[in-house]
Protein backbone atom coordinates (compact mmCIF):
# COMPACT_ATOMS: atom_id res chain seq x y z
CA UNK A 1 0.00 0.00 0.00
CA UNK A 2 1.32 3.62 -0.58
CA UNK A 3 2.84 4.88 2.32
CA UNK A 4 1.35 8.60 1.80
CA UNK A 5 -2.42 6.57 1.83
CA UNK A 6 -1.25 5.02 5.06
CA UNK A 7 -0.37 8.64 6.79
CA UNK A 8 -3.67 9.93 5.41
CA UNK A 9 -5.61 7.31 7.07
CA UNK A 10 -4.19 7.51 10.52
CA UNK A 11 -3.98 10.77 10.73
CA UNK A 12 -8.02 11.04 9.53
CA UNK A 13 -8.41 8.50 12.22
CA UNK A 14 -6.58 9.43 15.28
CA UNK A 15 -8.29 12.31 17.10
CA UNK A 16 -7.70 15.83 16.71
CA UNK A 17 -5.03 17.25 18.21
CA UNK A 18 -5.37 19.03 21.66
CA UNK A 19 -4.69 22.82 19.85
CA UNK A 20 -7.32 21.81 16.92
CA UNK A 21 -9.87 21.37 19.59
CA UNK A 22 -12.30 24.08 20.77
CA UNK A 23 -12.61 25.25 24.33
CA UNK A 24 -15.22 24.38 26.87
CA UNK A 25 -16.52 26.62 29.76
CA UNK A 26 -18.66 26.02 32.60
CA UNK A 27 -19.97 29.69 34.95
CA UNK A 28 -20.42 29.08 38.68
CA UNK A 29 -22.14 32.28 39.98
CA UNK A 30 -23.73 33.43 43.21
CA UNK A 31 -25.26 36.44 43.70
CA UNK A 32 -23.40 39.54 46.03
CA UNK A 33 -26.22 40.63 47.55
CA UNK A 34 -26.98 43.75 45.52
CA UNK A 35 -29.45 43.77 42.55
CA UNK A 36 -28.51 41.88 39.70
CA UNK A 37 -24.83 41.67 40.22
CA UNK A 38 -23.04 38.01 39.84
CA UNK A 39 -19.75 37.20 41.51
CA UNK A 40 -19.30 34.36 39.07
CA UNK A 41 -16.14 31.53 38.15
CA UNK A 42 -15.37 30.28 34.97
CA UNK A 43 -14.09 27.19 34.13
CA UNK A 44 -11.98 26.93 31.16
CA UNK A 45 -11.19 23.75 29.35
CA UNK A 46 -9.70 22.27 26.29
CA UNK A 47 -9.36 18.54 25.89
CA UNK A 48 -10.74 17.78 29.32
CA UNK A 49 -7.35 19.88 30.28
CA UNK A 50 -7.70 23.13 32.12
CA UNK A 51 -7.12 26.11 29.68
CA UNK A 52 -4.70 28.64 31.31
CA UNK A 53 -3.22 32.38 30.25
CA UNK A 54 -6.20 32.99 28.12
CA UNK A 55 -8.00 36.99 28.07
CA UNK A 56 -11.65 36.92 28.71
CA UNK A 57 -13.76 39.40 28.10
CA UNK A 58 -17.31 38.71 28.85
CA UNK A 59 -20.90 40.19 27.88
CA UNK A 60 -24.21 39.26 27.94
CA UNK A 61 -27.39 39.16 26.40
CA UNK A 62 -31.08 38.03 26.57
CA UNK A 63 -32.00 35.08 23.94
CA UNK A 64 -35.85 36.76 23.81
CA UNK A 65 -34.62 40.39 23.63
CA UNK A 66 -30.79 39.80 21.24
CA UNK A 67 -29.23 43.20 21.10
CA UNK A 68 -31.39 45.65 22.97
CA UNK A 69 -29.59 44.62 26.35
CA UNK A 70 -25.72 46.21 26.21
CA UNK A 71 -24.13 44.76 28.98
CA UNK A 72 -20.59 45.92 29.47
CA UNK A 73 -17.98 44.03 28.77
CA UNK A 74 -15.62 43.09 32.01
CA UNK A 75 -12.58 41.01 31.86
CA UNK A 76 -11.71 37.95 33.54
CA UNK A 77 -9.15 37.83 36.19
CA UNK A 78 -7.28 34.08 36.77
CA UNK A 79 -8.99 32.64 39.84
CA UNK A 80 -7.68 30.31 42.71
CA UNK A 81 -7.22 27.04 40.28
CA UNK A 82 -5.55 26.00 36.84
CA UNK A 83 -8.34 27.00 34.23
CA UNK A 84 -10.42 28.79 36.37
CA UNK A 85 -11.03 32.54 35.99
CA UNK A 86 -13.21 35.24 37.89
CA UNK A 87 -15.67 38.21 36.67
CA UNK A 88 -18.22 39.99 38.34
CA UNK A 89 -21.34 40.42 35.89
CA UNK A 90 -23.51 43.47 36.25
CA UNK A 91 -26.90 42.27 34.61
CA UNK A 92 -30.01 44.47 34.27
CA UNK A 93 -32.19 41.89 35.50
CA UNK A 94 -32.97 38.38 36.59
CA UNK A 95 -34.35 35.78 33.60
CA UNK A 96 -32.07 34.31 31.15
CA UNK A 97 -28.96 35.64 29.92
CA UNK A 98 -26.82 34.01 26.66
CA UNK A 99 -23.24 34.68 28.39
CA UNK A 100 -20.93 35.45 25.57
CA UNK A 101 -16.80 34.45 26.31
CA UNK A 102 -14.62 36.00 24.07
CA UNK A 103 -11.22 34.38 24.38
CA UNK A 104 -7.54 35.74 22.95
CA UNK A 105 -4.20 34.88 24.14
CA UNK A 106 -3.38 30.82 23.59
CA UNK A 107 -6.57 30.07 22.08
CA UNK A 108 -9.24 32.33 20.24
CA UNK A 109 -12.69 31.79 20.27
CA UNK A 110 -15.97 33.05 21.53
CA UNK A 111 -18.25 30.71 23.81
CA UNK A 112 -22.07 31.55 24.47
CA UNK A 113 -23.21 30.02 27.54
CA UNK A 114 -26.91 29.34 28.07
CA UNK A 115 -27.40 30.46 31.91
CA UNK A 116 -31.15 31.35 34.07
CA UNK A 117 -29.93 33.76 36.75
CA UNK A 118 -32.14 34.55 39.87
CA UNK A 119 -31.77 35.37 43.11
CA UNK A 120 -29.21 33.32 44.77
CA UNK A 121 -27.25 32.71 41.42
CA UNK A 122 -27.01 30.81 37.98
CA UNK A 123 -28.16 27.87 36.28
CA UNK A 124 -27.05 26.32 32.78
CA UNK A 125 -30.25 26.55 30.94
CA UNK A 126 -31.22 23.25 28.49
CA UNK A 127 -34.95 24.07 26.91
CA UNK A 128 -36.67 21.25 26.76
CA UNK A 129 -38.28 20.71 22.92
CA UNK A 130 -41.72 20.93 22.12
CA UNK A 131 -43.42 17.67 23.44
CA UNK A 132 -44.91 15.68 20.51
CA UNK A 133 -48.83 16.13 19.82
CA UNK A 134 -51.22 13.62 21.10
CA UNK B 1 -12.70 52.75 20.26
CA UNK B 2 -13.58 50.10 23.32
CA UNK B 3 -15.74 46.93 23.65
CA UNK B 4 -18.78 48.44 24.93
CA UNK B 5 -18.98 50.94 22.26
CA UNK B 6 -18.62 48.61 19.76
CA UNK B 7 -21.27 46.30 20.98
CA UNK B 8 -23.93 49.54 21.40
CA UNK B 9 -22.77 50.48 17.83
CA UNK B 10 -23.15 46.89 16.47
CA UNK B 11 -26.45 46.66 18.06
CA UNK B 12 -27.83 49.98 16.51
CA UNK B 13 -26.54 49.05 13.35
CA UNK B 14 -28.32 45.78 13.24
CA UNK B 15 -31.43 47.06 14.84
CA UNK B 16 -31.08 49.61 12.30
CA UNK B 17 -32.59 47.01 8.96
CA UNK B 18 -35.00 46.02 11.20
CA UNK B 19 -36.59 49.43 11.91
CA UNK B 20 -36.02 49.93 8.19
CA UNK B 21 -37.87 47.11 7.22
CA UNK B 22 -40.67 47.97 9.76
CA UNK B 23 -40.61 51.61 7.66
CA UNK B 24 -40.70 50.42 4.37
CA UNK B 25 -43.87 48.53 4.84
CA UNK B 26 -45.48 51.80 7.03
CA UNK B 27 -44.89 53.65 4.53
CA UNK B 28 -46.72 51.17 2.11
CA UNK B 29 -49.51 51.73 5.11
CA UNK B 30 -48.89 48.67 6.49
CA UNK B 31 -47.91 47.87 9.71
CA UNK B 32 -46.24 44.65 10.38
CA UNK B 33 -45.63 42.63 13.49
CA UNK B 34 -43.25 40.09 11.52
CA UNK B 35 -40.70 41.30 10.37
CA UNK B 36 -38.24 39.27 13.35
CA UNK B 37 -39.75 35.99 11.09
CA UNK B 38 -37.83 37.25 8.26
CA UNK B 39 -34.74 38.44 10.19
CA UNK B 40 -34.59 34.60 11.42
CA UNK B 41 -35.03 33.39 8.32
CA UNK B 42 -32.09 35.63 7.15
CA UNK B 43 -30.23 34.59 9.98
CA UNK B 44 -30.65 30.58 10.14
CA UNK B 45 -30.21 30.40 6.23
CA UNK B 46 -27.12 32.66 6.06
CA UNK B 47 -25.40 30.38 9.39
CA UNK B 48 -26.08 27.35 7.53
CA UNK B 49 -25.16 28.68 4.60
CA UNK B 50 -21.75 29.20 6.21
CA UNK B 51 -21.50 26.92 8.70
CA UNK B 52 -22.65 23.91 6.94
CA UNK B 53 -22.24 24.20 3.66
CA UNK B 54 -18.86 26.19 3.61
CA UNK B 55 -20.58 29.08 1.76
CA UNK B 56 -18.80 32.83 2.35
CA UNK B 57 -20.86 35.13 4.30
CA UNK B 58 -20.80 37.69 1.07
CA UNK B 59 -22.75 35.00 -0.69
CA UNK B 60 -24.54 33.74 2.24
CA UNK B 61 -25.66 36.88 2.59
CA UNK B 62 -27.38 37.63 -0.57
CA UNK B 63 -28.81 34.00 -0.60
CA UNK B 64 -30.18 34.91 3.07
CA UNK B 65 -32.10 37.96 1.64
CA UNK B 66 -33.43 36.05 -2.00
CA UNK B 67 -34.69 33.84 1.22
CA UNK B 68 -36.16 36.40 3.36
CA UNK B 69 -37.80 38.17 0.14
CA UNK B 70 -39.51 34.53 -0.55
CA UNK B 71 -40.80 34.05 2.78
CA UNK B 72 -42.17 37.70 2.80
CA UNK B 73 -43.83 37.04 -0.46
CA UNK B 74 -45.15 33.69 0.82
CA UNK B 75 -46.79 35.35 3.58
CA UNK B 76 -47.66 38.93 2.02
CA UNK B 77 -49.61 36.96 -1.19
CA UNK B 78 -52.75 35.82 1.51
CA UNK B 79 -52.18 38.46 4.04
CA UNK B 80 -52.04 41.49 1.82
CA UNK B 81 -55.59 41.73 0.96
CA UNK B 82 -56.28 42.05 4.82
CA UNK B 83 -56.72 45.68 6.39
CA UNK B 84 -55.40 47.46 9.36
CA UNK B 85 -55.37 45.54 12.56
CA UNK B 86 -56.28 42.19 10.50
CA UNK B 87 -53.06 42.35 8.70
CA UNK B 88 -51.31 43.13 11.81
CA UNK B 89 -52.88 39.98 13.77
CA UNK B 90 -51.79 37.78 10.65
CA UNK B 91 -48.25 39.19 10.26
CA UNK B 92 -47.62 38.54 13.70
CA UNK B 93 -49.21 34.79 13.50
CA UNK B 94 -47.13 34.10 10.57
CA UNK B 95 -43.87 35.43 12.44
CA UNK B 96 -44.92 32.74 15.28
CA UNK B 97 -45.58 30.28 12.78
CA UNK B 98 -41.82 30.64 12.01
CA UNK B 99 -40.44 30.70 15.01
CA UNK B 100 -42.29 27.41 16.02
CA UNK B 101 -41.02 26.07 12.61
CA UNK B 102 -37.67 26.87 14.21
CA UNK B 103 -37.96 25.66 16.78
CA UNK B 104 -38.86 22.11 15.17
CA UNK B 105 -35.75 22.25 12.92
CA UNK B 106 -33.23 19.80 13.01
CA UNK B 107 -30.24 19.68 11.01
CA UNK B 108 -26.86 19.20 11.96
CA UNK B 109 -23.78 17.87 10.41
CA UNK B 110 -19.97 17.28 11.47
CA UNK B 111 -17.86 20.12 11.02
CA UNK B 112 -14.01 20.19 12.39
CA UNK B 113 -15.17 17.17 15.11
CA UNK B 114 -18.15 19.06 16.51
CA UNK B 115 -21.89 18.68 15.37
CA UNK B 116 -23.35 22.13 13.79
CA UNK B 117 -26.65 23.37 12.88
CA UNK B 118 -29.87 24.10 13.92
CA UNK B 119 -30.44 22.01 16.92
CA UNK B 120 -34.30 23.25 17.56
CA UNK B 121 -34.88 25.07 21.03
CA UNK B 122 -31.25 24.20 21.67
CA UNK B 123 -30.29 26.92 19.35
CA UNK B 124 -27.80 26.51 16.50
CA UNK B 125 -23.99 26.94 17.63
CA UNK B 126 -21.14 27.32 15.54
CA UNK B 127 -21.41 30.52 12.96
CA UNK B 128 -18.23 31.05 12.76
CA UNK B 129 -17.40 32.58 9.58
CA UNK B 130 -16.34 35.99 10.90
CA UNK B 131 -14.35 34.94 13.65
CA UNK B 132 -12.38 32.19 11.61
CA UNK B 133 -11.62 34.62 8.98
CA UNK B 134 -9.68 37.03 11.53
CA UNK B 135 -12.77 39.56 11.32
CA UNK B 136 -12.80 42.28 14.24
CA UNK B 137 -15.36 43.46 15.68
CA UNK B 138 -14.35 46.75 14.68
CA UNK B 139 -14.15 45.55 11.01
CA UNK B 140 -17.29 44.02 11.52
CA UNK B 141 -18.54 47.15 13.26
CA UNK B 142 -17.79 48.86 9.94
CA UNK B 143 -19.12 46.16 7.54
CA UNK B 144 -22.25 46.87 9.15
CA UNK B 145 -22.59 51.04 9.03
CA UNK B 146 -21.16 50.42 5.33
CA UNK B 147 -24.05 47.97 4.19
CA UNK B 148 -26.57 50.27 6.59
CA UNK B 149 -25.47 53.60 5.06
CA UNK B 150 -25.91 51.80 1.51
CA UNK B 151 -29.25 50.74 2.49
CA UNK B 152 -29.88 54.41 3.85
CA UNK B 153 -28.85 55.89 0.28
CA UNK B 154 -31.00 53.61 -1.31
CA UNK B 155 -34.16 54.51 0.53
CA UNK B 156 -33.31 58.56 -0.07
CA UNK B 157 -33.07 57.47 -3.90
CA UNK B 158 -35.89 55.84 -3.98
CA UNK B 159 -37.56 58.67 -2.34
CA UNK B 160 -37.00 60.82 -4.76
CA UNK B 161 -38.28 58.98 -7.92
CA UNK B 162 -41.23 58.33 -9.28
CA UNK B 163 -41.16 55.22 -7.21
CA UNK B 164 -41.05 57.05 -3.81
CA UNK B 165 -44.10 59.13 -4.43
CA UNK B 166 -46.16 55.76 -5.67
CA UNK B 167 -44.93 54.42 -2.74
CA UNK B 168 -46.25 57.36 -0.38
CA UNK B 169 -49.54 57.31 -2.43
CA UNK B 170 -50.03 53.60 -1.59
CA UNK B 171 -49.75 53.91 1.69
CA UNK B 172 -51.92 57.32 2.37
CA UNK B 173 -54.17 56.98 -0.26
CA UNK B 174 -54.67 52.96 -2.30
CA UNK B 175 -57.96 53.62 -3.94
CA UNK B 176 -56.93 57.15 -5.32
CA UNK B 177 -53.67 55.33 -6.31
CA UNK B 178 -55.32 52.63 -7.70
CA UNK B 179 -57.81 55.32 -9.85
CA UNK B 180 -54.43 56.68 -11.08
CA UNK B 181 -53.30 53.31 -12.31
CA UNK B 182 -51.36 52.21 -10.35
CA UNK B 183 -51.35 48.29 -8.90
CA UNK B 184 -51.45 48.98 -5.61
CA UNK B 185 -50.80 44.73 -4.99
CA UNK B 186 -48.32 45.18 -7.09
CA UNK B 187 -46.30 47.65 -5.59
CA UNK B 188 -47.11 46.54 -1.84
CA UNK B 189 -45.99 42.81 -2.83
CA UNK B 190 -42.48 44.23 -4.16
CA UNK B 191 -42.72 46.58 -0.92
CA UNK B 192 -43.24 43.31 1.28
CA UNK B 193 -40.34 41.36 -0.40
CA UNK B 194 -37.92 44.15 -0.49
CA UNK B 195 -38.44 44.45 3.39
CA UNK B 196 -38.45 40.97 4.31
CA UNK B 197 -34.63 41.02 2.22
CA UNK B 198 -33.96 44.08 4.12
CA UNK B 199 -34.74 42.10 7.43
CA UNK B 200 -32.84 39.01 6.37
CA UNK B 201 -29.48 41.03 5.95
CA UNK B 202 -29.91 42.27 9.56
CA UNK B 203 -30.86 38.72 10.34
CA UNK B 204 -27.59 36.92 8.67
CA UNK B 205 -25.61 39.72 10.00
CA UNK B 206 -26.69 39.05 13.60
CA UNK B 207 -26.19 35.61 13.21
CA UNK B 208 -22.68 36.13 12.70
CA UNK B 209 -21.96 38.46 14.84
CA UNK B 210 -23.04 36.59 18.03
CA UNK B 211 -22.47 33.04 16.58
CA UNK B 212 -25.38 30.98 18.27
CA UNK B 213 -28.62 32.04 17.62
CA UNK B 214 -32.21 30.34 19.31
CA UNK B 215 -35.80 30.63 18.15
CA UNK B 216 -36.63 32.60 21.08
CA UNK B 217 -34.66 35.49 19.37
CA UNK B 218 -36.69 35.66 17.19
CA UNK B 219 -40.00 36.06 19.25
CA UNK B 220 -42.86 39.43 19.07
CA UNK B 221 -40.42 41.56 21.25
CA UNK B 222 -38.15 41.83 18.60
CA UNK B 223 -41.20 42.84 15.57
CA UNK B 224 -42.52 45.16 18.23
CA UNK B 225 -39.52 47.18 19.13
CA UNK B 226 -38.56 47.55 15.46
CA UNK B 227 -42.14 48.73 14.75
CA UNK B 228 -41.35 51.02 17.44
CA UNK B 229 -38.47 52.15 16.51
CA UNK B 230 -39.93 53.77 13.20
CA UNK B 231 -43.02 55.13 14.66
CA UNK B 232 -41.05 56.61 17.37
CA UNK B 233 -38.42 57.98 15.00
CA UNK B 234 -41.05 59.10 12.36
CA UNK B 235 -42.20 58.46 8.82
CA UNK B 236 -41.20 61.82 7.23
CA UNK B 237 -37.05 60.54 6.17
CA UNK B 238 -35.61 57.29 6.24
CA UNK B 239 -33.29 58.76 9.11
CA UNK B 240 -36.54 58.52 11.13
CA UNK B 241 -36.75 54.74 11.89
CA UNK B 242 -32.35 54.69 12.71
CA UNK B 243 -33.71 58.03 15.10
CA UNK B 244 -36.16 55.96 16.83
CA UNK B 245 -32.89 53.14 17.54
CA UNK B 246 -30.99 55.88 18.71
CA UNK B 247 -33.41 57.08 21.12
CA UNK B 248 -33.56 53.36 22.77
CA UNK B 249 -30.52 51.48 22.10
CA UNK B 250 -27.97 54.45 22.17
CA UNK B 251 -30.08 57.04 24.58
CA UNK B 252 -32.03 54.70 27.12
CA UNK B 253 -29.89 51.30 27.13
CA UNK B 254 -26.33 52.47 26.87
CA UNK B 255 -26.69 55.17 28.92
CA UNK B 256 -28.04 53.02 31.90
CA UNK B 257 -29.46 55.63 33.55
CA UNK B 258 -33.06 53.91 33.74
CA UNK B 259 -31.68 50.27 34.52
CA UNK B 260 -34.12 47.70 34.59
CA UNK B 261 -36.61 50.10 34.55
CA UNK B 262 -35.74 51.30 30.55
CA UNK B 263 -38.70 49.03 29.32
CA UNK B 264 -41.21 50.50 31.00
CA UNK B 265 -39.82 53.93 29.99
CA UNK B 266 -39.61 52.86 26.54
CA UNK B 267 -43.36 52.05 26.68
CA UNK B 268 -44.48 54.99 28.36
CA UNK B 269 -42.46 57.20 25.44
CA UNK B 270 -43.97 55.03 22.59
CA UNK B 271 -47.57 55.98 24.29
CA UNK B 272 -46.67 59.50 24.70
CA UNK B 273 -45.16 59.94 21.50
CA UNK B 274 -48.27 57.89 19.55
CA UNK B 275 -50.33 60.76 21.56
CA UNK B 276 -48.29 64.25 20.98
CA UNK B 277 -46.79 62.78 17.43
CA UNK B 278 -48.42 59.88 15.87
CA UNK B 279 -46.27 60.07 13.04
CA UNK B 280 -43.30 60.21 15.01
CA UNK B 281 -40.23 62.79 15.84
CA UNK B 282 -38.92 63.12 12.13
CA UNK B 283 -42.75 63.09 10.53
CA UNK B 284 -43.69 64.46 7.01
CA UNK B 285 -43.83 68.45 8.50
CA UNK B 286 -40.88 68.63 10.40
CA UNK B 287 -39.15 67.05 7.30
CA UNK B 288 -40.56 69.77 5.29
CA UNK B 289 -39.56 73.13 7.72
CA UNK B 290 -35.80 71.30 7.87
CA UNK B 291 -35.86 71.26 4.25
CA UNK B 292 -36.76 74.80 3.94
CA UNK B 293 -34.87 76.24 7.11
CA UNK B 294 -31.73 74.85 5.54
CA UNK B 295 -32.29 75.32 1.65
Amino acid sequence: MDKKAVLLGLALALPLPTWAQRAQAKLECRSTGTDYVYDCIIRLTRGAEPLQGAKITVGADMPSMPMAHNVKPVQAVPGDKPGEYRVTLDLEMQGEWMVKLRLSGPLKDQLMLRYEFDASGARPLKRADRPPRK
Amino acid sequence: MDDYLIGVLTNIGLFGFMALSAYLLLLAGEMSFGQQAFFGVGAYSGGMLTAMLGWPLPAAALAAMAMGALAALIVALPTLRLRGLYFAMATLAAAEMARIGFELLHWQVVVAGEPTGPDGTQGFRGIRWVFENGVEPGTYLAIIWTLLAMVVGLFIAMERSRLGAALRGVGEDPELSASLGLNVIRVKLAVAAAAGALAALGGVLYAHHNTYIEPRNFDIMLGVHSLAYALIGGLGTVFGPLLGVLVDIGLLEGSRVFQGYRMIVFGGLVALLLMVRPRGLLDEGTVQWIKRRFS
